[in-house]
């Protein structure tokens, strides 16, 4: 600190320099709140509230109240959008709806989560994230609430529900311990297989009949397909700085690769991104990428993937099965009515492992407004409510057998190959990742790994670092 | 303060009364006493309210406090240990010095050049004067979002008005941070030119009419003229934009997240990462605590400079 003042006590700081100081101080200081203004080190999580509803199950129980939900755009939302005033109707409950975009979404329900605020009493959530907002206890576990017939419906069917579905929303957070096991943290209500839409209008034009059924044909495929003088190319994938680059095309054929992304040996996980199997898949997805993908892959998201099949500009997507199918539905996008489906290129062995994505329900455990959260959850995850949603032509993949074997299989028969893809995949379709606390920061980890090598780097140099990395955080 | 009574009134009655006189009431005591401190209040509460988080950010730097450990306890500088080990803190810290550094430097320079065209009143020179605070009226994010778009090699305009095809990728690991930097540029130049043009108008007159008389160049007279004298304006300026910069996150997040990789991870993208997205609290506020070291000690610097600089122009100082 610069010292104008000289005395015979030694030097002095004036009052304009102390001043100076404190504001440059104050300044610098603002550049910090962004994080403790998010409100972390909210309160305590309030006890599970199932226990709390006696006397036998009626809709209207909770009538006069009303909640707060938080959702994201999707084509799930806009299908229910419309059936909202009907669960009004039927229960007495108002509800107001907050809408995030995706991109947005989980950054604003991890700060609202951390800073305990209980805001929104039920919200959209995936899978992945119960690992990260069990822990903390952020989340109601559902479990307690479904076994309480006072709370729930005795037609509400809760197996009706696919079994991997069930599965995979529920862990008890044990490292090494798989799905399936502990808590009930949220009811699935739409899934998404990730499989390959593709421009049939453009294959048949070309004579393409027989599609690729192993890895290096569909980069083939993806190459002789591309041709960047008329703005056309082979596959799109997303390829932007996030986990999200990670679960959908990439971690399915990873999967049918034979690689995995972590192995347990009883006390701690290992990655194994950096296996010879690893290494060589992830060559050869950079590979297409840079011979087939989009020039700007390291920004695409889903949007930007799914919108370029639907312009005409992408051959190939590999991505959600439920976020190409809305683009296939008449004014929709460009390519409206020319698109097909099938599985994707199978592993080497023939098999079809697909990774899913579970879009569900789950419930704030620090909601002011638990009972009529729950009768929403359940009234949005019931077989009528859904099998209405599906009706309306934009909800793909029903999470409930009874619904997709009968409306949704009527309503999608017109999808060319839809139906027969994810009949190929069901069987193998699960979450392929392994559960554990640090996913978000591991797996964007990878991401940003895949961009490097994108970039340039050496993909076996690369990948050790990342396995390294990843192994250290996971176990911490 | 002076009030004056009736009675001092009624002693001079042949002053007329140019203004009826006004009477204050009696101020009690207490209330006078109180009065510096009710002042004071919403100052007291705007230092609260940037010190509290402040505080209880630098406090988190000194725990291990995640959302998967709910409930931290003490463990001094490991945090700091693990983040200055950490190789991608001091790619973040590289990525945001050069962008501070460019940025600032080719905004500080680009600014003063419109200005100085400016100041030339022409018709045209009023009419981009307005045009200029365009930029300035939209909010980084939409700048960035503007941006990405005009960057998409598929349908971005630019690629199409520079005849690059759709190859070249302009958030590429090689170009994405001059990229980002270039959409500083766009915004925060004519930020410099308005404050510079502002400096320029507010100088003397005299200085420049006798240099002129005296037959000196234009380039003189701004090299020995108008530079030392605009100095402290330019300076100004330059605080805001290398204070502003080395804070950046806004269009750069929207534009890349950060990547590809971590070409453009700046400090705060990555305070952003480990807090928000990875939830880890206590590593998130110990980049923030160290990007706050890094802002205190430029920005104190730059201050002393200003303060000189200032004293220069003034003519106190040679």
């Amino acid at each position: 600190m610069s010292v104008d003042r000289v005395s015979a006590r030694g030097p002095q700081m004036s009052r304009r320099n102390m001043l100076a100081a404190l504001g440059v101080a104050g300044a610098a200081a603002a550049s910090l709140p962004v994080l403790s203004a998010c409100g972390v080190g909210g309160k305590p999580s309030a006890p599970n509230g199932a226990s709390a509803v006696s006397g036998g199950f009626d809709w209207k129980k909770a009538s006069g109240q009303t909640i707060n939900i938080l959702q994201t755009p999707h084509p799930y939302q806009l299908s229910y959008q419309p059936l909202l005033a009907e669960f009004t109707d039927l229960t007495g409950i108002k509800v107001n709806v907050d809408l995030v975009p995706e991109a947005d979404y989980f950054t604003k329900l991890n700060t609202e989560l951390a800073g305990g605020s209980g805001k929104h009493d039920a919200f959209m959530l995936g899978a992945y994230f119960i690992w990260q907002y069990g822990p903390p206890g952020w989340i109601e576990d559902l479990n307690p609430w479904l076994q309480n017939s006072s709370a729930t419906n005795a037609e509400y069917d809760f197996e009706d529900i696919f079994d991997g579905l069930r599965t995979s929303t529920r862990w008890d957070f044990v490292t090494g311990n798989p799905l399936g096991t502990g808590g009930q943290w949220a009811i699935p209500w739409g899934f998404e297989n990730n499989v390959v839409a593709y421009n049939k209008a453009y294959f048949d034009q070309r004579g393409i009949t027989k599609l690729p059924n192993n890895f290096d044909d569909f980069i083939q495929l993806a190459v002789d397909l591309t041709d960047r003088s008329e703005n056309r190319y082979g596959i799109s994938t997303r390829g932007s700085k996030s986990w999200a680059t990670i679960h959908p095309g990439f971690m399915t054929q990873y999967s049918r690769a034979g690689a995995v992304d972590y192995t347990f040996n009883g006390s701690e996980l290992i990655a194994e991104m950096d296996s010879d199997t690893a290494i060589d898949f992830t060559k050869k997805w950079i590979d297409m990428q840079h011979r087939a993908g989009p020039t700007s892959w390291t920004t695409y998201d889903y949007p930007n993937a799914t919108g370029d099949l639907g312009d005409g500009k992408a051959m190939m997507v590999f991505d959600a099965d439920s976020a190409t199918y809305p683009k296939n539905k008449p004014g929709a996008s460009k390519e409206a009515g020319n698109l097909g489906w099938y599985a994707g290129p199978a592993g080497p062995d023939g098999n079809y492992k697909t990774n899913l994505w579970t879009w569900s329900w789950a419930m704030s455990a620090n909601s002011r407004n638990k009972l009529p959260a729950w009768l929403f959850i359940q009234w949005a995850t019931g077989k009528e409510s859904m099998n209405k949603a599906v009706e309306g032509g934009t909800y793909a993949d029903p999470v409930r057998k009874s619904v997709f074997d009968d409306t949704f299989k009527r309503v999608a028969a017109d999808q060319f190959g839809y139906l027969e893809a994810f009949e190929t995949v069901i069987g193998s379709s699960k979450i392929q990742f392994t559960p554990q606390k640090k996913f978000f920061d591991t797996t964007q980890n990878w991401a940003v790994a895949l961009q490097d090598i994108y970039g340039g780097d050496d993909a076996a140099s690369r990948l050790r670092s990342l396995a390294k990395t990843n192994t250290s955080k996971v176990n911490l | 303060m002076t009030t004056q009574t009736p009675k001092a009134t009624a002693t001079r009655p042949e002053q007329p009364a140019t203004a009826p006189s006004r009477v204050l009431p009696e101020i009690p005591t207490w209330r006078r006493n109180l009065r510096p401190y009710l002042l004071s209040i919403p100052a007291l509460v705007i230092v609260i309210g940037i010190l509290y988080p402040f505080v209880v950010g630098a406090y988190y730097a000194f725990l291990n406090y995640a959302a998967v450990n709910p409930n931290p306890h003490f463990v001094w500088f490991d945090n700091f240990k693990s983040v200055l080990g950490d190789q991608v803190f001091w790619s973040s810290v590289r990525t945001t010095a050069i962008f501070a550094v460019v940025a600032t430097a080719v905004e500080t320079a680009l600014g003063v050049g419109l200005a100085l065209l400016l100041n030339r009143s022409s018709f045209i020179g009023k009419i981009f004067e307005k045009v200029l605070i365009l930029p300035l009226m939209i909010a980084p994010v939409i700048a960035g979002v503007i941006w990405k778009l005009m960057f998409n090699p598929q349908f971005g305009i630019l690629n199409h008005v520079l005849g690059l095809g759709n190859t070249f990728d302009w958030l590429s690991s090689t170009t994405a941070l001059w990229s980002v930097i270039l959409v500083d540029l766009w915004i925060f130049t004519p930020f410099v030119a308005i404050l510079v043009l502002a400096g320029i108008r507010s100088l003397p007159k005299e200085p420049f009419e006798a240099s002129e008389v005296d037959g000196a160049s234009w380039f003189y007279m701004f090299r020995k003229l108008m530079l030392p004298m605009l100095w402290p304006y330019i300076l100004v300026a330059v605080i805001f934009r290398f204070m502003d910069n080395l804070k950046v996150f806004d269009h750069i997040y929207v534009l890349t997240a950060g990547g590809p990789g971590v070409a453009t991870r700046t400090l705060q993208i990555g305070a952003f990462e480990d807090s928000i997205i990875n939830l880890d609290y206590s590593r998130g506020s110990t980049y923030m605590l160290l990007l706050w070291i890094i802002v205190f000690i430029t920005a104190r610097y730059l201050v002393s400079v200003l303060g000189k600089a200032q004293r220069r122009a003034a003519g106190a100082e040679s």
